[in-house]
């Protein structure tokens, strides 16, 4: 855990050509005269019952959070959402609210592919012309916690 | 006739008491003399006993010259009995004994002679007043001195009003919402209105502009007038201004640019630039050097002639208008009589209509313009601010009139290639109601449009603005958020001239709307042809949210909106009724704080303006020190605090260069040592401050990236280190290398707190000792060192002073106050400070105390140089009204 590469809450000015992930054709650049600076990924609107898990936050905060949403909240159903980084916490998340909950709970977990832009600055704009925009993407896990219907 | 009535009475004799009443207690010395045996004639000017000038005496006097010699002392003396106290009531020159409950309400209760001047002075009924045309007469008086904005009868209503850089601008609001702000900015939509900010439109052809520009930019401090995107007229640029040809040492402060887009086949290029008032006085006469713009173009109404060199500064705090006096309104008001007082349309009548706003250079025939309060700017903060805009505005609706009307849109209309540029545009902003966020579109798109008057589509109640991501072309969606918008569509009919005065001048009013509106078959109903003067051409920019650091990116994001003048309300009030909320003057400094951006002119201490805001600041912080109590005071020299209300950052530079200079490589960071170099620094400084240079901030983007990287970045908090470059490590010889380039310079840092504290400005940063670090290590110390307390040597001074009140000698001997020459700021107290925090409070995005400000370079190097790498960048913290010494983590953030 050197950096924090979740891509919704941080973003990394750096020289080079650092995320190799790129889908796009590989752009020819120089390593100096370029700056990345990631865009937000891109939200969509949230219902009460959705969680989207960040490494920022601390873990047993956000456990307890989804927690609440289940127990106090009156919730039947959650979906937890990890991007990146942070599938893996969202992974562990559920895993436990599943453990926790004796096997009353259910998990359903779908991944996705996200599209991520990626802006290219020159450092020296003159000459440089054009910045560039660049697309990448980066997978996505939802897992819909919920109590299965009685019958 | 009065005057010379009184001076005759006082040749009548001696036994006529020629003072009475008030006067005689004036000048009892009159009345003293009298009373000498010698006295027997009257003799002028100043005489002991009377006896040296007796011997000559008049045999006769001239009543006539003997009258008009004293003239003026009997009348200056009068003046002074007859002087009423500061307001202007009749019955103040009356004696107490005179006086009568309510005597301004009914005059009756006066005595008779004074009756009729009272009744003249009575100020006339609220519905007098109230009325219309004297409701204006008094609006334009009262904004002679300090301009109103557009919208400022509605913050008047609604916040405290401060009067700053010539202007009347709402500080904070009268109701509690900081919070409410705050969750405006980061999840819904803040306003703020910033037409108080200076536009000055540059044109002529753009590769004399450039080469006039590049003078007062640099490369080195990041993209320029020049820079590829920025010029074709698709992104608003910002860049640092200096002094012609003075880069690092000079700088003028911070603008934002906009060039038009190119029309075809034409190098005539249009260049906006938008910069702060304080910062405006010293661009002007800057860019007219550059662009050797010395002509004034005298505006055609006003054959006065006009005096170039004063015309230099139209900063209407400037011009040179007479003081109100008191008293001169009703003359006015009787002058203007004549004819109906006009509605001042802002930026008319606030500067005077010979001074010249426009500047021609027969050289290279580029035009300066000053646009100040031509164009509103209207600033919306936060991710939903494009759900807002989207709701408020709507795509001018065209029309197929094809009469000639002296109307700007109907012409338009006709132009085929226009409309299609319209409908192109209409689309853009269309697709704008798929997007989620603000922050996800490219930052600085600037995007043209002509819209239909906002009032017409007013909701009858307040109604929060929400994103509904309606299944817009998902192919278009993705092109807007990748490329931007197509140059084509940046062009707008604001940037004319003739159209942005077509549209100010037949704005319909709201009485006539309102008219309208109550035609209107079904009540409530859009009013279904729209009148033709309703569309407007506007300006949307996107506003970049926080580029720099590691966490909260693109927080702050937000769209401004450019309007022509005379619209700024018709705009406003639908913008409020969608839900937004609206923030003054420190609303935007807390949004600058969050974005960890400087803050113009607060933290710009190497520009002139932001001198000049430092003295202000600090004449106002003393001035409310003093108001307290002596007893009441925190004693700053016991906390060891040595310039609380300002920040001695050339004192600082040169202090850390001599330490530099002195210690070399040698390890100078613990107490002893630097007790041991207080002393000789203060020897040193008068000799060496002579050669040293002033103090610079350093903006260069590679030193501050190397910097960066030296200060081992983390999160906040200091949680997680980030990862950087590739870069050279820190060592002796890069640092010597480092600072032979950057000397005497400052940086700017963004500190975050390790564990609990609020700093505030003028919060100290120190270095901390190694076994500071050790005790940060071991977690016993967490909560940090304490500052031993200092001793108050020059209490017993004062103390001293006051029992002895003839010898005012030191007089600006304040209690808890260092007196002038301040002692080394640097090693003062037991840790040695680098520098101060000049905005600083709880971050509610970071969850703990942040701060931003400036730390000499050479003190963070040397600190860097002597941590180790788990201890990288951490500094102490400690307010000046405290003496516990908080840890902190500072990041140099590019």
């Amino acid at each position: 855990m050197t950096e924090p590469r979740n891509p919704s809450m941080s973003s990394i000015p750096q020289t080079g050509p650092a995320h190799t992930d790129s889908s796009s054709p590989a752009v020819e650049m120089d390593p100096v005269e370029y700056t990345l600076r990631k865009r937000l990924p891109r939200k969509l609107p949230k219902r009460r019952n959705d969680v989207y898990v960040n490494m920022k936050t601390d873990f047993r905060a956000q456990l307890a959070r989804c927690q609440k949403l289940l127990e106090g909240g009156g919730h039947r159903e959650i979906c937890v959402h990890g991007l990146g980084l942070a599938i893996n916490r969202a992974i562990n998340i559920a895993l436990q609210l599943q453990a926790s909950s004796q096997g009353a709970l259910q998990l359903a977990a779908n991944t996705s592919t996200v599209e991520l832009v990626d802006d290219l600055e020159p450092e020296d704009p003159d000459e440089a012309g054009e910045p560039m925009t660049r697309t990448r993407n980066n997978s996505a896990i939802h897992i819909k916690v919920f109590y299965p219907d009685p019958q | 006739m009065q005057t010379t009535h009184d001076s005759l009475s006082l040749l009548t004799g001696e036994n006529a008491d020629p003072l009475k009443g008030g006067l005689s207690e004036v000048h009892p010395s009159t009345e003293r003399k009298k009373k000498t045996p010698h006295q027997s004639g009257w003799v002028r000017g100043h005489h002991k006993d009377g006896g040296g000038y007796t011997k000559e005496m008049p045999k006769y006097i001239t009543a006539g010259a003997f009258a008009r010699a004293r003239a003026a002392e009997v009348s200056a003396m009068l003046k002074a009995v007859r002087k009423t106290t500061s307001s202007s009531h009749v019955f103040e020159a009356l004696p107490k004994h005179m006086r009568r409950r309510a005597m301004s309400h009914n005059t009756k209760r006066l005595p008779h002679r004074l009756r009729e001047v009272a009744n003249r002075m009575r100020e006339k009924s609220l519905q007098a007043r109230r009325r219309h045309g004297n409701l204006l007469l008094e609006f334009n008086r009262r904004q002679r001195k300090n301009i109103w904005l557009e919208t400022h009868i509605w913050h008047a209503k609604r916040f405290h009003m401060v009067k700053k850089w010539g202007y009347c601008l709402g500080d904070r609001p009268t109701y509690k919402c900081y919070r409410a702000c705050y969750r405006a900015m980061s999840s819904h939509c803040l306003l703020q209105d910033l037409s108080y900010y200076c536009c000055i439109e540059l044109q002529g052809d753009e590769d004399k502009l450039l080469a006039a520009l590049s003078q007062l930019t640099s490369k080195e401090a990041g993209p320029t007038f020049a820079a590829a995107l920025c010029l074709s007229g698709r992104r608003q640029g910002s860049v640092m201004v200096y002094r012609a040809g003075r880069y690092p040492s000079q700088p003028l402060g911070p603008v934002t640019f906009l060039w038009r887009p190119r029309t075809q086949g034409s190098v005539h290029r249009q260049l906006w630039i938008w910069a702060h008032p304080t910062l405006k006085q010293d661009l002007l006469p800057e860019l007219q050097t550059v662009c050797q713009c010395c002509e004034a173009v005298i505006p055609p109404a006003a054959p006065v002639e006009v005096n170039p060199t004063l015309e230099a500064d139209s900063e209407p705090e400037n011009t040179p208008e007479a003081k109100p006096v008191p008293g001169t309104k009703r003359k006015r008001s009787r002058k203007d009589a004549t004819g109906p007082p006009a509605k001042k349309i802002l930026g008319d009548g606030t500067r005077l209509p010979s001074t010249p706003v426009s500047w021609r250079s027969s050289s290279n025939g580029i035009v300066i313009n000053d646009l100040t309060m031509e164009i509103v700017r209207y600033r919306l903060i936060g991710p939903q601010s494009h759900s807002v805009l989207v709701d408020t505005l709507e795509a001018a609706t065209g029309c197929d009139v094809r009469t000639t009307c002296s109307l700007w849109w109907p012409q338009h209309c006709s132009d085929e290639a226009k409309m299609t540029l319209h409908q192109q545009q209409a689309d853009i902003f269309n697709i704008l109601k798929g997007i989620y966020s603000t922050a996800e579109l490219p930052s600085g798109t600037v995007l043209g449009l002509t819209v239909d008057d906002p009032r017409l589509t007013l909701p009858r109640k307040r109604v929060k603005a929400l994103p509904c991501v309606k299944q817009v072309d998902e192919e278009k969606r993705r092109k807007l958020m990748l490329e931007g918008v197509p140059e084509p569509c940046c062009q707008s009919f604001i940037w004319e001239q003739s159209v942005r005065d077509n549209v100010t001048d037949n704005k319909i009013s709201e009485q006539e709307l309102n008219r309208m509106r109550s035609e209107v078959l079904v009540p409530g109903s859009r009013l279904s042809p729209t009148p033709l003067q309703g569309r407007v051409p506007i300006l949307l920019v996107h506003q970049p949210g926080k580029q720099v650091g590691h966490e909260m990116s693109s927080w702050g994001a937000g769209w401004d909106l450019l309007l022509p003048k005379g619209w700024g309300m018709a705009f406003w009030i639908p913008l409020v009724y969608r839900g937004v909320r609206i923030g003054g003057l420190n609303m935007s400094l807390k949004h600058s704080q969050n974005k960890a951006a400087p803050h113009f002119p607060r933290d710009y201490p190497d520009c002139p303006a932001g001198m000049c805001f430092q003295e202000e600041q600090e004449a106002e912080l003393l001035d409310k020190f003093k108001r307290h109590p002596p007893a009441k005071r925190t004693n700053y020299i016991k906390h060891g605090c040595v310039a609380p209300f300002r920040c001695p950052w050339q004192q600082l530079a040169e202090e850390w260069e001599i330490i530099v200079q002195e210690g070399g490589s040698q390890a100078r960071t613990t107490a002893q040592a630097d007790a041991v170099t207080e002393e000789r620094t203060s020897q040193q400084a008068i000799s060496i401050t002579k050669p040293l240079s002033r103090f610079t901030v350093l903006r260069n983007r590679k030193a501050l990236r190397l910097l960066s990287a030296w200060c081992r970045p983390t999160t906040s908090k200091g949680q997680r280190p980030c990862r950087v470059g590739e870069l050279p490590p820190i060592s002796c010889e890069a640092v010597t290398s480092f600072l032979s380039a950057h000397a005497m310079s400052l940086v700017w840092v963004h500190v975050s707190l390790l564990s609990k504290g609020k700093p505030e400005y003028h919060a100290m940063l120190c270095v901390p000792t190694p076994e500071d670090l050790k005790a940060l290590g071991n977690r016993q110390g967490t909560g940090g060192p304490q500052e031993p307390p200092h001793r108050d040597h020059f209490k017993s001074r004062i103390k001293r002073r006051k029992k002895e009140p003839k010898k005012a000698s030191s007089s600006d001997l304040v209690l808890g106050l260092w007196p002038d020459p301040l002692p080394s700021v640097a090693s003062h107290c037991s840790r040695v400070t680098v520098g101060w925090v000049t905005q600083g409070d709880f971050s509610m995005s970071a969850g703990c105390g942040e701060a931003l400000g400036f730390v000499s370079v050479a003190g963070l190097l040397n600190t860097l140089l002597n941590q180790t790498s788990e201890h990288k960048g951490k500094l102490l913290l400690r307010n000046p009204t405290s003496l516990h010494y908080r840890f902190a983590k500072i990041n140099v953030e590019v």
